[in-house]
């Protein structure tokens, strides 16, 4: 199955500059998709997911138009030929001094 | 032949010509759709009982169906000519495609992957191709393979051997063998005749070609290719060809077909786990591996040498490298690095003849340790996180607070301390760091609260003498101190006041906010807290209210004069709720008798209008002498004093909020000397290393 990411300017660098990235999933949810993207460009995971393996608070994806977080986050199916984009959220600040 | 009609099929062009005869596109005049006519060449030698058996053939083929087989619609016969109508696939040949140079990886697996699935279809149903060639597979606009003349070819592939095994070099059948012989099995060659794994040694073949652009058996005669096949070794493809993928076609290719896959299916699967297990762009293999270093662009860069003074700025919005000399009226500013991140930890580290700058940043894209060997010129970017909760945990880094060099003679020990409220440690300098279990795992820290800025460890203080002992701060759970090197941990906040909860002296649960030792006298710590001034004599086992005369005693950093125990300095804020300089007057306050009195220092400080305010690791001392004190403000002002806080400059304006504040010299023996044993340093006075939160540096003699 393949999925396209949309790569965004910050992390270009992690896929050689490519600003979208063609991979090939072996299952038919987000997470599998994410899971290919972390095995073909491994610099990607810890940027856009925790360590727990929840996405960023500030992160969103889109597959198409809509926020998967409003489509069942990385259980959202994602059908083969998508195109999912990482967008960094409009919210928020860069950590809030005290 | 153009528009004949065969059958019911009107023929419209001509699309190629291949072994088996002349292939055009016809109209079917019955369905009204067009298709592939392929018309059997009488040259192709076939007597009357082969073409019956290759009209049965097509037959059975024809009963295929599946996605990656072009369909064979029909078969016919008409004034002895055979004809095969098969479903019009419009593409390009993967012949074609491959070129001289073969194709990305991503392509290769994403196509042998098809491959394999329509001959584990076809071998499913008993039907062997026996000419799979990448001239026979097709891949549409939409990259999706057909495979061509299933079942077709082993009438005439036998006929076309028969030939070529007369004349290899100069019989009329060479130039059609050259198209099929390097696909041919070494099975086939000896006259073994094929089955399943002849389809799958010519799947390696193709593999191998598309992989790499040449073909693995080659030879200038269908004697040198035959016998390359027989007895020969393909030449290795290396990257970017993965080494699993390799593996794959190195399997497909045993000379015996019992050391092959033994189903389609199996070579399905294997090529589906390179896909999903490894790098599928050649580009990205180059992203594999350790940390990247990143050079940025639009930053000014720093040359420093030896003997020159650095101060380390740390920034909501990306850090900045000043240097000078030990003169330190003069600064030439490098960066800004990190655009956009937070970088609320720096520090340098010159333990072991290294001169490495580390930096926490934040953002979005979380939170990393970054470290730099040139002065900032480029810094690490490392594709993994090095600082991570366990998966047990269920925690996650939210930021890096401090990063603390550990004891000049332990080089490759560091700490950091995070948020949320934990402590990471580094045997390896750096390379790799594991959570400090005995104080995540202490039984207070699930009612830890966190203060404004987070539930943070943003204090690390290391007994310079005791090296089994260290102290952390944690906003809000108050100070913790360990005496087993970091196995056991206990709350040293005995005689500090909240003013947050009922009872006044809570064991622990204090919101501090900064944390200070003099190395000359490690049992005496002072803490700046959330209202409250405080200093313990006794390694934090009692702490003295010493607020003996600041405006308030709200406020965030606290630093010791690097020479004098006695001297401390502190930013007070006017309180909790208005977190400004005290009366629009920026002063900072020294005590020179280990808090007994304060007095107000604010020469060269805006004493109007001036509503600043000085986070927590925003200010330092360096160790020169006479001794320099640094602040830097949320609004972007960077000060100075070069006479231990007499007088003071504006170094920098215009920055973003400031959030940390670091000095540095860059190795010169004859002002640095290392820090001596406690016992040794407590009757002098001479230069030591700063505090646990500051800068350590570690002269060279």
């Amino acid at each position: 199955m393949s999925v396209t990411f949309q790569i965004p300017g910050p992390l270009r660098e992690f896929t050689g500059g490519r600003t979208a990235v063609e991979i090939e999933a072996s299952g038919g949810v987000l997470e599998d998709a994410l899971k290919a993207l972390w095995t073909c460009y491994p610099g990607l995971r810890d940027r856009i997911a925790t360590e727990q393996g929840h996405i960023r608070e500030h992160i969103n994806l889109f597959l198409g138009d809509e926020d998967v977080r409003y489509t069942g986050g990385l259980m959202t199916p994602v059908p083969a030929g998508s195109v999912i984009s990482i967008v960094n959220a409009v919210s928020g600040g860069c950590g809030s001094p005290s | 032949m153009i528009g004949q009609v065969l059958g019911h099929y009107r023929i419209v062009s001509k699309i190629g010509e291949g072994g088996m005869g002349v292939v055009y596109r016809a109209h079917d005049e019955v369905l009204h759709r067009d298709v592939a006519l392929k018309v059997v060449s009488k040259n192709v030698g076939l007597d009357q009982s082969t073409s019956q058996d290759l009209l049965r053939e097509a037959r059975a083929s024809s009963a295929l169906s599946h996605p990656n087989i072009c369909t064979i619609h029909e078969v016919g016969e008409t004034n002895g000519e055979l004809y095969i109508v098969m479903e019009l696939v419009e593409g390009k040949s993967l012949r074609s495609l491959i070129g001289d140079t073969g194709l990305p990886i991503e392509s290769v697996l994403r196509y042998g992957v098809q491959i394999a699935n329509a001959l584990g279809r076809a071998h499913d149903r008993g039907i062997i191709h026996r000419d799979l060639k990448s001239s026979n597979v097709v891949v549409t606009s939409e990259g999706l393979v057909k495979v061509l003349d299933f079942g077709l070819a082993k009438h005439v592939a036998s006929a076309i051997f028969e030939g070529s095994t007369r004349s290899f070099q100069t019989g009329p059948d060479a130039s059609m063998v050259s198209g099929t012989l390097p696909y041919m099995a070494p099975e086939i060659l000896r006259g073994e005749g094929a089955d399943y794994r002849s389809d799958l040694w010519a799947l390696g073949v193709v593999l191998y070609e598309a992989a790499s652009g040449r073909l693995p058996f080659e030879g200038r005669t269908s004697f040198e290719i035959s016998s390359s096949i027989m007895r020969e070794m393909p030449k290795p493809l290396g990257p970017p060809v993965l080494p699993a993928l390799w593996a794959t076609i190195q399997r497909c290719l045993a000379k015996e077909p019992m050391q092959r896959y033994q189903r389609a299916s199996e070579v399905q699967a294997a090529l589906e786990a390179v896909q999903s297990a490894v790098v599928i762009s050649t580009d990205a293999a180059a992203d594999r591996g350790g940390p990247r270093t990143t050079v940025l662009h639009n930053v000014q860069h720093i040359h420093v040498r030896k003997g020159d003074f650095l101060l380390l700025v740390g920034t909501t919005k990306g850090a900045f490298v000043l240097r000078s000399n030990i003169q330190r009226n003069r600064w030439e500013v490098g960066g800004p690095y990190f655009h956009g991140h937070a970088v609320y930890a720096m520090a340098y580290d010159d333990r072991d003849g290294q001169h490495r700058l580390w930096a926490s940043t934040q953002s979005y894209w979380g939170t990393l340790l970054r470290s730099s060997d040139d002065f900032g010129k480029s810094w690490t970017n490392p594709q993994e996180a090095p600082i991570r909760f366990p998966a047990d945990t269920g925690v996650s880094l939210k930021n890096i607070w401090q990063i603390c060099l550990g004891r000049p003679e332990e080089p490759d020990i560091l700490y950091c301390g995070v948020e949320p409220a934990a402590l990471f440690q580094s045997r390896d300098a750096g390379e790799s760091w594991s959570l400090v279990r005995g104080l995540f795992d202490h039984p207070h820290r699930p009612r830890w609260v966190p203060g404004n800025g987070g539930l943070a460890l943003h204090t690390i203080v290391l007994d310079p003498a005791n090296t089994q002992r260290m102290y952390v701060a944690i906003s809000a759970g108050g100070v913790y101190r360990t005496d087993d090197g970091g196995g056991t941990w206990t709350a040293q906040n005995r005689g500090i006041r909240v003013v947050f909860m009922p009872g006044k002296y809570p064991e622990f649960g204090q919101c501090v906010h900064k944390m200070a030792m003099h190395p000359n006298r490690p049992e005496r710590l002072f803490l700046q807290n959330h209202w409250g001034l405080y200093r313990s004599d006794d390694c934090a086992e009692n702490w003295t209210d010493i607020a003996n005369g600041v405006p308030s005693d709200f406020g965030f950093p606290v630093v010791v004069h690097p020479k004098n125990p006695d001297w401390v300095y502190v930013l007070p804020v006017d309180s909790d709720e208005f977190r400004c300089s005290c009366d629009g007057r920026l002063r900072v306050y020294r005590t020179r008798n280990a808090g007994a009195s304060w007095e107000p220092l604010m020469r060269g400080l805006p004493q109007k209008r001036a509503y600043e305010t000085v986070l927590r690791d925003a200010m330092t001392a360096d160790s020169l002498d006479p001794a320099g004190i640094y602040f830097g403000t949320r609004s972007g002002q960077l000060y100075g004093s070069t006479d231990e806080g007499k007088n003071w400059k504006k170094i920098l304006d215009g920055l973003p909020s400031v959030v940390c504040v670091k000095s540095a010299v860059i190795g010169d023996p004859s002002v640095f000397r290392s820090p001596r044993p406690r016992q040794a340093a407590a009757t002098s006075s001479r230069s030591r290393r700063s505090t646990g939160k500051s800068t350590t540096r570690r002269g060279k003699s």
